[in-house]
């Protein structure tokens, strides 16, 4: 495997708060053009990992490379779709506006956005579908749509690295293939797509790769290998009861 | 009409208030326009505690450059002492409720008030010193604004409204989304700074205006009133600075009129104007919101008029479909927007179904006589099937009525032998 085949690097990441660790030796390289969905209990440091790939954290030890380039010095290029539950949802914002957002890294402080600045917004906004709703404020939307404009915001910022936290949260079955369809098409676009995932039942259907992680990594491979009754008996104590179903679900 | 003229034009050749015109439309404004971030941020008490902090600083500002420099009252020394009071305040906020399980708004609770505390006892230790009158400081005084408080917020207003204009993007996004503004390497922290500074700024030059009471109301309110108007951060700023200005303007008017307090006039028209607007804002006002709701034709209507409509098999005149639905004067609005979303068509004055109606309506059916069945089954008296049924039948979701049909064994007739129509028409 060569190096130009990952997208992100994990190197022996170990973070800490307050001499607890939030991720113990946590080594992972995700290669490019997978949809790879990061799996673990409440508390698994899951949203750790997360800041660790924006560079939001220091790591005691490890490394966290971009493409090759160390994360700090990787600053946009990987894009965050956050949790429906942390937007304010009344905030003065139309979505054309929330797409063109993602062409801020690219303007420097003293112009402004330009008509190619808004044409790539709008071109994000059709690759999800909601050219139609470009005037409307972002709280008038559905659940769906709103994950999708973020979605178009990300693909706006141009990052081939896309991160997203929990998009299936809180949303029902039909919309959560709506925003899969998408996730699918950005990946056939080139993208590289970690999502952070809390359905262990649909987990094996939806990604090419699962990372199993609860504070050090435990598994990382296709579905078949992670979703496996001795690591997530390990991972998940005393839930076992759900496991034998989603094991069955998988061997069918 | 002369005396009304008059009493909009006497005032403006008095040279206080132009002044008090001129300078309380700075303020305002630029308080307006910085408001929107506050709000958005829901920093609101934050705006108060600034403003109850600066006592200190202005005291301590003034007793510097009287006992080192020996100025009286200098305005530029009293301003740099309010916003390092200020910035120190906000600083403390931050560190108490970092270091301690204290929360944030009780920390500001505290801070503001210690501050505060500290500058009305060194003003009085040192009223053979300083002249600080703590009655203008706390109420304002708008109809006596002083050249140099002028030329002081001015100087303000343009060095904050150049700072949101040039940073626009910056402001927005940071308080929209801190986390991706910090993923694409932008200083979030140092803009926190600048916005508070920027606050702080205002809220000093405000203070002289209209007082350490009425300051956040200057903030937050012309903010909030154009946040119930737009829908776009850039024209809820212009249409904040709108309000900020009317409040002026119109509070100034008041004040001269009633013989008040200027600052308290300011204030109230202000809040008269947020009132005004919330309730009759189109979107989202109280009225319109009202009239949404009201205008809003129920699901259960509906369904009662495509049953009707049905039942009848052919062109059902409207006096037999008001027979059964009882709207009263609202069925004219029902069957018209019924005939907009296609489900009937008008003949005469007669209706139709249309086949998306007839569609609709043996669903609804469908469920009315699956729900006869099930009532039957459980030996509900018989006298009771239909009117049960036919409030029953407007919870007709997929699921609900495929296990009624399944825990009945699929029947194909009601307790009345007549068909129940199957899930797809054809059935």
């Amino acid at each position: 495997m060569t190096t130009n085949n990952i997208a992100v690097e994990v190197r022996n990441l170990t973070v800490s708060y307050h001499s607890k660790p939030a991720l113990l030796d946590v080594s992972v390289a995700i290669e490019k053009d997978k949809l790879v969905g990061v799996i673990g209990p409440n508390g698994a440091g899951k949203s750790t990992f997360i800041k660790a790939i924006l560079g939001f954290v220091r790591p005691d030890v490890g490394q966290v490379m971009i493409k090759g380039q160390d994360v700090q010095n990787a600053k946009g290029q990987v894009a965050y779709v956050p949790q429906r539950g942390a937007v304010d949802w009344d905030f003065p914002i139309t979505v054309k506006e929330v797409a063109l957002m993602g062409r801020y890294q690219r303007i420097p402080w003293y112009r402004n956005p330009n008509k190619s600045d808004r044409e790539a917004a709008m071109e994000a906004l059709s690759m999800v579908r909601m050219s139609e709703f470009a005037d409307r404020q972002i709280g008038q939307l559905s659940g769906g749509q709103q994950q999708r404009v973020f979605l178009a915001r990300a693909l706006a910022q141009g990052s081939d690295i896309l991160l997203l936290d929990e998009p299936f949260a809180g949303v029902d079955a039909a919309t959560e293939r709506a925003i899969l369809d998408v996730l699918e098409r950005a990946k056939a676009a080139g993208k590289t797509l970690v999502v952070v995932h809390h359905d262990l039942v649909t987990a094996a259907e939806y990604f090419d790769k699962l990372i199993l992680i609860k504070q050090r990594m435990f598994a990382y491979g296709p579905p078949s290998a992670v979703l496996r009754e001795d690591l997530l008996s390990e991972v998940y104590e005393g839930k076992l009861r759900i496991f034998a179903e989603v094991l069955k679900k998988e061997s069918v | 009409m002369e005396t009304m003229l008059n009493a909009f034009l006497a005032p403006l050749g008095e040279t206080y208030f132009q002044k008090a015109l001129i300078g309380g439309s700075i303020v305002a404004i630029v308080s307006a326009v910085v408001g929107c971030l506050v709000v958005l941020r829901r920093m609101a008490f934050l705006g108060d505690a600034l403003s109850h902090a600066m006592i200190a600083g202005v005291a301590g500002g003034y007793l510097v450059m009287k006992l080192l420099f020996g100025y009286e009252a200098h305005a530029p020394g009293m301003l740099l002492g309010s916003l390092l009071s200020a910035i120190i305040t906000v600083a403390l906020i931050g560190f108490v409720s970092k270091v301690s399980r204290v929360k944030e708004d009780t920390a500001i609770g505290i801070m503001y008030t210690g501050v505060f505390a500290l500058g009305v006892v060194v003003v009085s230790i040192f009223r053979h010193y300083i002249h600080i009158d703590l009655m203008h400081f706390i109420m304002g005084d708008v109809l006596g604004v002083a050249d140099a408080d002028l030329w002081t917020s001015a100087f303000v207003a343009a060095t904050v409204l150049s700072i949101i204009i040039l940073f626009f993007r910056h402001f927005q996004i940071t308080t929209f989304d801190p986390v991706m503004a910090a993923s694409i390497g932008l200083p979030v922290l140092l803009i926190d700074y600048l916005l508070t500074t920027c606050v702080s700024l205002v809220v000093v030059s405000a203070v002289s205006m209209v007082g350490v009471i009425l300051v956040v109301g200057l903030l937050i309110t012309p903010a909030a009133t154009a946040y119930l108007l737009s829908d776009r951060l850039d024209r809820m700023m212009l249409l904040s600075a709108f309000f900020g200005f009317t409040s002026v303007v119109g509070g100034l008017y008041l004040c001269v009129w009633l013989d008040s307090a200027g600052g308290g006039a300011i204030m109230l028209f202000c809040t008269l104007q947020f009132l005004v607007v919330l309730i009759f804002a189109p979107r989202y006002g109280m009225l319109s919101r009202w009239l949404r709701l009201r205008r809003m034709v129920p699901q259960q209507v509906i369904e009662d008029v495509l049953t009707t409509v049905l039942r009848y098999e052919k062109a059902t005149p409207k006096a037999i479909i008001s027979k059964y639905v009882d709207e009263g004067s609202r069925l004219s609005k029902v069957l018209k927007q019924m005939v907009e979303d296609s489900l009937l068509k008008e003949e005469g004055s007669s209706y139709l179904l249309t086949e998306n109606g007839e569609k609709e309506a043996k669903q609804v059916l469908r469920a009315h006589r699956l729900w006869e069945a099930y009532l039957e089954s459980i030996g509900a008296p018989e006298q009771d099937w239909h009117t049960t049924a036919h409030h029953l039948e407007h919870m007709r979701e997929e699921e609900t009525v495929d296990y009624l049909s399944e825990v009945l064994g699929k029947p194909k007739q009601d307790p009345h032998g007549q068909k129940i129509p199957g899930k797809t028409n054809d059935e």
